[in-house]
């Protein structure tokens, strides 16, 4: 048998029975200073027992019941380990909610935190993950990808479904840890686990709620070619595991409209520039990788990227029916393993920032860049119809 | 040590999708012409790929192979031409990190006659423990009311020995005496034998000719109520050890005899539905629905726990044991009228080859084994349409070597042709350089990639494997149609309509579906919406040989309607 790397947690010295649970990512002491201060004054110290790695010794902070969680490899999301972890220590704890707070907590102020932890303590929710306001060019792996399939596949309302902040019932917690243990018992401990599926598929009661802003931390060595394929392989994974469930219909969910929102300081880079080097990006790639893509995507798709590819970048518009065909005919092809899986999400990337240079094409024509977010995600759902049909007749033949 | 379990659901073989193979004929990896565990190892991966969630081993254990390896000389090891017992254990491991279970042979009725046991009998004296391990006679005239199995070998279930100065009895081969179930060494034997393997990690096991276990006279000796005691032993110290374990009852029997083999879910969790199968063949033939209907009229409720195990072909002859006089006559003309085809009674042939190699009849079998109520057992090389070789004894016809690719051998072995256990097959329609996985991988219209496909199909939806069957009674009985529905835990229905054409023209037919008012049909290979049912018959026209499976979706619950191109951009 292989041996579980995660370790057993020791029971933690702090009186049991904490009604909270917060498991607080590893942190700077001048964030974690600025974590402990909102929890504080969301929550009374008694009914809250926080966990996090390299705690500060016991006389630093007082008031605050404060354990040494089990160590987990520092990742820029919630991995496997973190949620077994979790439910670990709120066993241990009878602690009958928990607030993960990754990386990043010391952007949600006091509010947001007790909204995220009141919903899982005193109502019937079972999952509650934070709705993020992020500047308009930030995080569009999620709105081009992430959001729009979990939306369609698994009728969740969620933006945010790989968010970083959540707040869960004990038998929320239970469901993931279950599901996160399959990937800590194989030394993939570090893999990102999908919450949103998972209370989706137990039937659990979900809800988002407005944190605000939310700088995302600086992390070396993640960019785009490490962050797409890790995130995107993930989700596809689990939404093969789960095959069985979102291929049954489902209601959609109720269309969230998108709420205008003071619009947030915009990076100072030259947009026309970064939009030709995507454009750029993506014709060198409709040269160099025809084999491949031809490999996955139907002879319509291929055609509609000709096309594309001869239109300048000022004008560059991609559909949002083609981009939702070429996401669902690379999940079909990570199903079926048509080609290594590394190199299929590699050749993705090429064509979502084909979607970005579109997207911010769009939204600079005046387009709210929430309204076009919800569009895609409205075309996800409509054509779920094709992504069964080539899940279950993958024929090659076809338009 | 024990090991765990591999399956965490204890009905994981309701779900299953069983892949029977025998390890010398599935891939040498040294090159000696015989099979292998290595070689079985380096194509786990084409067997996931399948679809495949448990592999059948057929007997791999020490033995002189006079009767393809069922007459072992010892249960508790490997025999060295197909590896050692480490080599198992890897591969036993390996399939259980590809989610797959394993299951081996129990073969416990009778063992070899160079099995160490039977040496020693004959040498003891009679009446001493080492002699009662086995059925001695001092007359040929006991339990004469019992049948000869192999008719086309025997003359009678019993051989003189010279050393012992007796008869001993054989239910099957004269080389294969029956062990003593009367004799309680016999099954701490059997169950220590059980032990050794299943506390290695292997999941299931199949109960070889599980009916003849136990032997009284003036009966035909099968099923007698001290079998079945000894099966309730074997599987109570299963219950007893072991989570998530599996018995698998060979019992060639009416389904109103094989009951008895489930107990009251405390025998056998599975057994074969043996008489569907020739049913099933006769129908196609025939053309009618029959033959089939009036087998499923005939088999009974099962324990909650229990379920049927389903195949179209397996290593043995395609049995008509259990068919009359003149079916059997029908079916030697219709599937078998070369006498080289024929072994005791039954059609030594492959699938593909029985049905003429069309494609279309090859695939409507399927969609009746993979939509009957109980678990699909596929046969290695059938996924494929390989041939048999009607020239090669017994039932060695339908065992020759996996046919893997057009190179030497078919890619089965790198050895000198003249030293395969076996030769491939090298006709022109079947060979190896014609039927081959390689070529059939890079087919996307291949009969391997449309099995893959039904496999993957089945596996989304639990209804096949646990749900119940109710057949419609349309006028036209070309056609066969049935429902099967699932009701899941929390209420809701899992429904699914099969209908299926047996004749090789179009046919129409009219379902009486008014219960189902207002559902709506969606064609599940497809994911096309059909119209809705209403209370007037529901008509549809099947292609010749064709099959549709339409998932009866609720009335509130439609999915909007497939667009299969895609708008301008």
């Amino acid at each position: 048998m292989t041996e579980d790397p995660i370790p057993a947690i020791a029971a933690p010295s702090a009186p049991p029975g904490a009604g909270l649970l917060v498991l607080l990512a590893a942190m700077t002491p001048e964030p974690l200073e600025h974590v402990l201060a909102s929890l504080t004054a969301a929550f009374p110290a008694e009914d809250m027992l926080i966990a996090m790695q390299n705690a500060p010794p016991a006389d630093s902070y007082p008031s605050l019941r404060i354990v040494t969680a089990p160590a987990a490899n520092p990742s820029w999301t919630l991995t496997a380990a973190d949620f077994v972890n979790a439910y670990q220590l709120a066993e241990m704890n009878d602690s009958s909610a928990i607030l993960m707070l990754g990386p990043s907590s010391s952007s949600l102020d006091s509010a947001a935190l007790r909204d995220l932890a009141s919903a899982v303590l005193t109502t019937s929710i079972d999952l509650a993950v934070p709705f993020y306001e992020l500047p308009p060019r930030a995080g569009l792996v999620n709105s081009a990808i992430l959001y729009p399939l979990t939306r369609a596949l698994f009728a969740s309302p969620v933006r945010f479904p790989l968010a970083v902040h959540l707040g869960l019932s004990r038998r929320m917690a239970q469901s993931l840890a279950s599901s996160a243990h399959r990937f800590t018992a194989s030394n993939q401990a570090e893999m990102p686990i999908w919450p949103v599926n998972e209370a989706m598929m137990a039937g659990f009661t979900v809800d988002q709620f407005e944190v605000g802003p939310h700088v995302q931390s600086q992390q070396t060595g993640l960019d785009l070619k490490t962050i797409l394929p890790q995130v995107t392989g993930a989700l596809f994974a689990d939404i093969d595991a789960k095959a069985a469930f979102w291929q049954r219909f489902r209601p959609s969910p109720p269309t969230r409209h998108a709420v205008s929102k003071p619009t947030l300081q915009t990076p100072t880079v030259d947009a026309a520039a970064e939009i030709a080097s995507m454009v750029y990006a993506f014709r060198l790639a409709y040269t160099n990788l025809q084999e491949v893509w031809s490999l996955v995507l139907p002879p319509s798709s291929l055609l509609a990227l000709k096309r594309l590819s001869a239109i300048d970048s000022a004008a560059f518009r991609m559909s949002d029916s083609l981009w939702v065909r070429i996401v669902y005919d690379f999940l079909l092809a990570y199903r079926l393993r048509t080609i290594n899986r590394g190199h299929l999400l590699g050749a993705l990337i090429p064509l979502y920032l084909a979607w970005v240079a579109s997207h911010i094409n769009i939204t600079a024509s005046g387009t709210d860049p929430e309204s076009h977010i919800e569009a895609v995600a409205a075309a996800f759902e409509a054509d779920k119809t094709y992504l069964v049909s080539r899940w279950r007749w993958p024929d090659r033949f076809n338009p | 040590m024990k090991k765990l379990a591999s399956a965490t659901d204890p009905l994981w073989y309701k779900d299953a999708i069983i892949y029977e193979l025998h390890v010398r004929a599935f891939a040498d990896s040294n090159g000696d012409g015989i099979g292998d565990f290595p070689g079985l190892f380096s194509r786990l991966d084409y067997l996931q790929n399948l679809g495949v969630t448990c592999i059948w081993l057929l007997p791999f254990f020490p033995s002189p192979l006079r009767d393809d390896g069922y007459d072992i000389a010892n249960y508790v090891d490997v025999n060295p031409s197909y590896g050692t017992l480490n080599d198992f254990k890897l591969f036993l491991d390996a399939a259980h990190q590809r989610n797959m279970q394993v299951m081996i042979e129990l073969v416990i009725n009778h063992t070899s006659d160079q099995h160490p046991w039977f040496k020693a009998a004959r040498l003891a004296p009679p009446g001493s423990a080492a002699r009662d391990m086995y059925v001695w006679s001092n007359t040929d005239r006991l339990y004469k009311d019992a049948d000869i199995i192999f008719t086309d070998t025997e003359k009678s279930n019993w051989t003189w020995d010279d050393t012992a100065k007796a008869y001993y009895w054989h239910r099957f081969f004269s080389h294969q005496p029956d062990l003593n179930f009367d004799h309680p060494a016999v099954m701490e034997e059997v169950l220590k034998t059980m032990r050794f393997w299943l506390d290695m990690g292997v999941d299931a096991l199949r109960m070889d000719a599980i009916a003849y276990l136990v032997e009284r006279d003036g009966t035909s000796c099968e099923n007698l109520p001290e079998t079945h005691l000894a099966v309730k032993r074997i599987r109570a110290a299963i219950d007893a050890e072991y989570a998530n374990r599996l018995i698998l009852a060979e019992a060639n029997e009416s389904p109103a005899d094989v009951l008895p083999y489930f107990g009251k879910g405390d025998e056998c969790h599975m057994a074969f539905h043996f008489p569907l199968m020739p049913r099933i063949y006769m129908a196609l033939r025939q053309e009618d629905s029959l033959p089939i209907t009036d087998i499923m009229a005939q088999t009974p409720a099962i324990p909650d726990n229990c379920q049927w195990g389903l195949f179209l072909r397996n290593h043995d002859e395609l049995t008509l044991a259990l068919v009359t006089e003149d079916e059997r006559d029908y079916m030697h003309i219709a599937y078998s009228n070369d006498p080289r085809m024929r072994v005791n009674g039954g059609i030594r042939r492959r699938l593909a080859p029985l049905l003429d190699n069309n494609r279309r009849r090859i695939e409507l079998l399927n969609s009746l084994l993979l939509s009957f109520p109980g678990t699909p057992i596929l046969y290695y090389g059938d996924e494929i349409g390989m041939g048999d070789n009607i020239y090669l004894g017994d039932r060695n016809s339908v065992r020759t070597p996996m046919q893997w690719n057009s190179d030497r051998n078919a890619g089965f072995s790198r050895c000198d042709p003249a030293r395969l256990y076996f030769p491939v097959i090298m006709d022109p329609v079947y060979g190896y350089q014609a039927i081959n996985v390689e070529a059939q991988l890079s087919d996307q219209s291949s009969l391997l990639h449309w099995t893959r496909n039904m496999i993957a199909l089945r596996k989304l939806f639990q209804v096949f494997g646990r749900g119940t069957q109710h057949f419609l009674k349309p006028a036209n009985r070309k056609i066969l149609a049935y429902l099967r529905d699932l009701e899941r835990s929390d209420g809701s229905h899992e429904t699914v309509l099969c209908v299926a054409n047996l004749s090789r023209f179009a046919q129409p037919v009219s379902l009486d579906l008014a219960d189902r008012n207002g559902a709506e049909p969606v064609e599940m290979l497809g994911y096309v919406p059909f119209p809705i049912i209403t209370e007037a018959p529901y008509v549809l026209t099947l292609a010749p040989y064709s099959f549709l499976w339409l998932e009866l979706q609720p009335p509130r619950a439609r999915p909007e309607s497939s667009s299969s191109t895609l708008p301008a951009s």
